[in-house]
């Protein structure tokens, strides 16, 4: 995505825009609180120790010896001018290194594409097409949303690295850039699905047509998850209710045997854990507080985050597969979870990815068939809730081997697959019950694979591979034929969907409209 | 579009691609890569085996269990290796490649050539000896390609062609 080209001529100087002036200063902000807080920390410290060794009668003496440099507050207290200018010398040279780095980048949105210039040595030119857009996001850390700004980054297929970002601009152009993006991204899509003329009709689900829906900026409302039951969710959930497990036992430990202090020597030891585990809790916390999801128009537009505040815009046909998941300890309450796959977002690596393929942090079934269904799933909500509650082989659906029962002694009678018109359904899970989706438009290859205790068994097992994401669609031990007629059905679905898909265009990358995405 | 329930029952219409094989004619790789997969296992152990047969002479009797254990895992190695080999196979449909691997742990992957982003070409120093190359499939999904070692050179250039060809004939967006 990214190339070496020459700088920017002058004379196109007026496509292309600046970012917001505030920007380097926004970047440099954060070393500049860094010196800060160090200094800070560092004079309180000395503050205390002085409070200290004067409680202890040693007197004030120690310190004022000018040759003691071993610590930097030392040398700050005792030439506090030079000190001084050092540090103003730093943040002036971090803050010329914003400045010029930002006189030096510019951003355009053309035609077909995107663009981002940057850097002084170093140049760089990073372009998107909008064919390749797999979504739009608008963040706003903290520190900016002090100054009223915000950051549009813009993923494309390539992962993380691909993604092009333009920090900062102020709220209101940011948006205004966030819209017109989706706008022509979803403009270059219509024009080719029109050109194909692959729409099907919609019957079940709410059509998302771009046009139809106003201008892409106006967003309709779906749902919104209270931050009350987001904080019970986030705390039901395997590592805590481990860590509850161990600390009862624990306790109990103690309070069984009185000579409990070779048990209660434990607890300690779960303090770090408890320590890890309550920063993935609170950090889970962070990233889906707030949690809205809205319509808008051509794409879902998810909202999320109590500090950080993010909006993503997915585009309907970039999602690549979707599943529903319930954790045992959610079942009480009746709530799923619902993710999806979509290309160049993966989670991981940065850790950012997951809470952007999110499409509903936690809710009860009905609000998640709502999704789906505003998704545009055509005859699907029944089958969904018929993947998502059934435990027992139904009809429809092909299960798998009853000889599967040494594997999965609880979940073999679940364990299924079906096709619909335009998708191909695999339920699975018995304590944790999960149901995968994955569009016949948007399947990548299929594998079946099989080890030796399975192949004395008769048994295989199949997968649909999406890109990569947190949803994955597998389905263990079924008969060997069963895996083979899955197989040859879902390559003949996925065929008929790719005929549909645009072939001969030249734009290779190209979706059909959102109604292909699920049924 | 496809009625939901039909394909998985069509018991009168036998499946075209089974794991084991089936009517398809399947093609294998080349036997040489057979060869070099013996040749890389006896580089790795063959300076072990001479290292504990002089530790044996010099130093004391006991490690010609070790030189012992070497050589069996050497011969189950290179049994492995032909075994292997030989159950690498694959076939041309009219829309997906398929490939087949292994025996113990047997998988199938079946790439339609509307997802394939891109076909690599390798061949190391020894492969090149042998005349041989690996063709590595990718999609847009890490997990997904497939690669066929140990075509000859020549197979590995027009599989690559003919890929590429269907590849862009029933190229399907992304």
């Amino acid at each position: 995505m990214s190339a070496p080209l020459p700088p920017p001529a002058p004379e196109e100087a007026e496509d292309w825009q600046r970012l917001h002036p505030l920007s380097p200063l926004l970047r440099g902000g954060l070393v500049f609180l860094a010196v800060l807080g160090y200094a800070a920390s560092q004079l309180f410290d000395r503050v205390l120790s002085t409070i200290g060794l004067s409680a202890n009668g040693s007197g004030f003496g120690v310190d004022d010896d000018p040759a003691d440099v071993g610590d930097p507050t030392d040398a700050f207290i005792a030439h506090p001018l030079v000190a001084l200018l050092a540090v103003l010398l730093l943040i002036a040279v971090v803050a010329l290194g914003n400045y010029v780095a930002w006189r030096f980048s510019r951003f355009r949105v053309g035609a077909r594409q995107v663009e981002l210039r940057q850097g002084v040595l170093f140049r760089q030119h990073r372009q998107v097409p909008f064919e390749r857009v797999q979504a739009v996001e608008l963040s706003r850390p903290i520190l900016a949303r002090l100054f009223g700004l915000a950051q549009v980054v813009v993923q494309s297929a390539g992962g993380a690295d691909s993604n092009l970002k333009l920090s900062f601009l102020s709220l209101a152009r940011a948006e205004r850039v966030r819209d017109d993006l989706l706008a022509l991204a979803g403009a270059s899509d219509e024009a080719v699905s029109q050109h194909l003329d692959v729409g099907a009709p919609i019957e079940g689900g709410v059509p998302l047509a771009g046009t139809a829906q106003g201008g892409p900026g106006a967003a309709r409302p779906i749902l919104e998850v209270p931050n009350g039951r987001l904080f019970v969710a986030t705390i039901l959930h395997g590592s805590t209710i481990v860590l509850a497990l161990l600390v009862i036992a624990a306790l109990t430990g103690v309070g069984a045997a009185n000579f409990g202090a070779v048990v209660f020597a434990g607890l300690p030891a779960l303090v770090p854990i408890a320590l890890g585990v309550g920063i993935g809790r609170v950090k889970e916390l962070l990233t889906h507080g707030n949690f809205r999801l809205a319509d808008a128009g051509s794409g879902l537009r998810i909202q999320h985050g109590l500090t950080d505040l993010r909006t993503t815009t997915i585009p309907l046909h970039r999602i690549q597969a979707l599943d529903m998941v319930q954790p045992l300890w959610w079942r009480p309450f009746g709530w799923w979870r619902i993710r999806v796959n979509v290309a160049g977002i993966a989670s991981g690596a940065d850790g950012g990815g997951e809470a952007e393929t999110t499409l509903l942090p936690v809710g009860g079934l009905d609000e998640a068939l709502h999704v789906l269904s505003t998704l545009g799933h055509r005859a699907g909500v029944e089958v969904l809730r018929e993947a998502a509650l059934g435990t027992e082989p139904a009809p429809g659906w092909f299960s798998a081997s009853s000889r599967a029962k040494v594997f999965d002694p609880l979940s073999w009678r679940r364990n299924a697959w079906r096709l619909t018109e335009s998708a191909v359904v695999l339920r699975s899970g018995r304590l944790t019950r999960r149901a995968v989706t994955v569009p016949h438009a948007r399947v990548q290859s299929l594998t079946l694979a099989q080890g030796p205790i399975e192949a004395r068994m008769d048994l295989a097992g199949v997968t649909v591979v999406s890109t990569p994401g947190p949803v994955s669609a597998t389905l263990a031990h079924l008969d060997v034929d069963a895996a083979e007629r899955f197989l040859d059905a879902v390559a003949a679905a996925a065929r008929v969907a790719r005929r549909a898909a645009p072939t001969d265009h030249p734009i290779p990358h190209l979706a059909p409209g959102p109604s292909e995405l699920v049924d | 579009m496809l009625a939901p329930d039909s394909a998985p029952d069509s018991q009168q219409q036998p499946v075209q691609v089974t794991l084991r094989g089936g009517d398809l004619v399947w093609k294998r790789v080349s036997p040489a890569l057979g060869r070099v997969r013996l040749i890389t296992a006896a580089i790795v152990l063959t300076p072990l085996v001479v290292a504990s047969i002089v530790v044996a002479i010099l130093v004391t009797p006991w490690v010609w269990l070790a030189t012992l254990a070497l050589v069996v895992v050497g011969l189950w190695v290179a049994w492995i290796i032909t075994r292997q080999v030989s159950a690498i196979s694959w076939v041309e449909l009219d829309e997906e490649i398929v490939i087949r691997k292994g025996r113990l742990f047997r998988s199938l992957v079946s790439v339609p050539y509307g997802r394939l982003q891109y076909v690599d070409i390798q061949s190391g120093p020894l492969m090149r000896a042998s005349g041989i190359a690996s063709c590595e499939i990718h999609t847009a999904s890490p997990e997904s390609g497939g690669s066929l070692p140990g075509l000859p050179v020549a197979e590995a250039e027009a599989l690559r062609a003919r890929l590429a060809a269907r590849g862009e004939a029933q190229r399907a967006g992304l």
